[in-house]
């Protein structure tokens, strides 16, 4: 029987907060903007989040889109491509190790759940350090195997990129459980238009500006707090 | 008529109608046209040693509105560098301008390049005005690009398109001022542009591509004040310095990253990929604090490739 139902099961488990890719480790500066005050209520955090999912809706969004297209199209040059123009875009250190960690390890289980040839080569040039291995693209990967489409793979994107900032707060911002909830229901409504601008948008169209988080990671990145890696 | 109009002006064509974000302001301007003589302005300034080894202006081709003098040498504290201001005739940015920028410094040569005054891009109705830049660093050069801010009239739109092929061995420091819009015209003009659109990529001379920062800034979405993007701050400073990965290790360890709620300002610097060397940026209310804190950085990078700080800079900018 034809179903939809085992790819929309997959499509929660890939978006899962738990799915194990360490999210929890990264705050994306948020634990930075807390200690400095500038996220200290449900309105900044929502400000906040809004901030990294517009961000990354440009970014690492086209980027997903375009190795899941390459994945289908059976392009693996286009894959690898993609992968190192992403990082050309990663203006932080500690962007990069987030992007590199968490594709890695995303790599490595799909490398285990599914038996495909293109996972065992992606891995094998992470591990050459032929490819950089980035998040987003290894999600590109995954979605195109799993019968998921582009717009799934998107929201899954979008959901992850929210989702790590609200998790994050909980644990260094003074909200409660139904704030983040409320602040991720609402945030649901803005992924359609940013899905319509960025699926059409190649590396060239790449783009995103968010000085304040710039500067908030570069404080991260020279202080001392590691509560989170990021 | 077109291919009139195209042999008016000998200066490259620089088109950006290609870009996706470009798309809604194509129309031709009612008054001049695109690439009209005075619209299309082109720079080309080449900078090397002399047979004595003396840093100078080798080469320089313009068109009008775009205008460099003789280079000179003012700076006190680095006296043999060729010093030359960008002036431009035309006054602001207007509809259909376009701009093209080259600048070369050849082997162990160096150069400091800035503008006479901040660059006005004014309001426009049909088109956008675009610059092409093209900044080359060969063996041992030393560039340092410090031009006055850039102030986005309501309604302007620019886009920019900055590429850096920069040896391993070359030192350049690129910055880039923008204001939110004239802040005390009309009762503010803060974030009333259309859109600033702004690329800026290195690379080595065999190619290798080393990073590529684009940034779309469209205030009408109504994020731009978000926490995260430009809070409350209504100056943005961008300042990429390519060069050697143990040079950028001193400079970075010396920067410090700071917020400072009282004077407002803040800044934070961190590595570009591929170990082309540092990004600083800078956060702020006020033109003359932004520079001072952009200054103070580049005096950071000029002391650890030349030796020497930053002069005091002149009472008058």
């Amino acid at each position: 029987m034809d179903s939809r139902i085992p790819a929309l099961f997959h499509l929660l488990q890939y978006s899962d907060a738990t799915f194990p890719v360490g999210t929890f480790s990264f705050s994306n500066g948020l634990e930075t903007a807390s200690y400095e005050k500038l996220v200290h209520d449900a309105p900044t955090l929502e400000e906040y989040a809004r901030s990294a999912a517009r961000q990354a809706a440009f970014s690492d969004g086209v980027a997903a889109l375009t190795a899941y297209r390459a994945c289908k199209a059976g392009d693996y040059a286009a894959i690898k491509d993609i992968d190192s123009k992403l990082i050309l875009f990663k203006m932080n250190d500690e962007a990069r190790l987030m992007l590199k960690r968490m594709g890695k390890k995303l790599a490595e289980l799909a490398a285990r759940i599914f038996d495909a040839e293109i996972l065992k080569q992606w891995l094998a040039d992470i591990e050459a350090d032929a490819t950089p291995g980035s998040y987003p693209v290894a999600q590109g990967i995954v979605f195109a195997l799993s019968e998921l489409g582009e717009e799934d793979l998107y929201v899954s994107h979008q959901y992850g990129v929210i989702n790590m900032i609200l998790g994050a707060a909980l644990r260094c911002v003074r909200v409660s459980h139904y704030d983040t909830q409320e602040i991720l229901f609402r945030l649901a409504s803005e992924t359609p238009e940013l899905y319509e601008e960025a699926k059409d948008m190649t590396f060239e169209d790449m783009n995103c500006f968010v000085p304040e988080m710039d500067i908030l990671a570069s404080l991260h990145e020279k202080g001392n707090m590691r509560m989170f890696m990021s | 008529m077109k291919d009139f109009q195209l042999h008016y002006s000998d200066a490259p064509e620089v088109d950006f109608s290609k870009a996706r974000e470009m798309k809604p302001y194509l129309e031709e301007p009612k008054a001049m046209y695109v690439g009209a003589p005075g619209k299309r302005g082109y720079l080309n300034l080449g900078f090397e040693l002399d047979p004595q080894g003396k840093s100078i202006l080798r080469e320089l081709d313009r068109r009008a509105p775009l205008i460099v003098q003789q280079e000179l040498y003012f700076d006190e504290k680095l006296p043999q560098m060729p010093c030359v201001y960008i002036l431009s005739s035309g006054g602001p940015n207007v509809d259909g301008d376009r701009y093209t920028q080259n600048i070369t410094v050849g082997r162990d040569a160096m150069a400091w390049v800035s503008t006479g005054a901040a660059t006005k891009l004014a309001g426009m109705k049909y088109n956008y005005s675009g610059m092409i830049q093209n900044i080359v660093l060969k063996e041992n050069a030393y560039l340092e690009f410090l031009p006055e801010p850039i102030i986005p009239h309501a309604n302007t739109r620019f886009i920019c398109d900055t590429r850096m092929c920069v040896d391993p061995t070359a030192t350049v420091l690129y910055s880039e001022i923008y204001m939110a819009g004239r802040k005390h015209y009309n009762g503010g003009e803060l974030f009333k542009f259309d859109i600033l659109s702004v690329c800026s990529h290195g690379e080595r001379p065999d190619g290798e591509q080393l990073f590529r920062e684009k940034f779309i800034i469209r205030p009408e979405g109504g994020h731009i004040r978000d926490c995260g993007v430009m809070g409350s701050y209504d100056i943005f400073a961008n300042v990429i310095v390519m060069t050697p990965t143990d040079k950028a290790e001193e400079i970075y360890r010396q920067t410090e990253a700071f917020i400072d709620p009282k004077r407002k300002i803040a800044a934070g610097v961190t590595h570009l990929p591929n170990g082309a060397g540092l990004l600083f940026k800078v956060l702020g209310m006020e033109p003359g604090p932004v520079k001072a804190v952009v200054r103070d950085f580049a005096s950071k990078v000029r002391m650890a490739i030349k030796g020497v700080p930053l002069p005091e800079e002149f009472p008058w900018r």
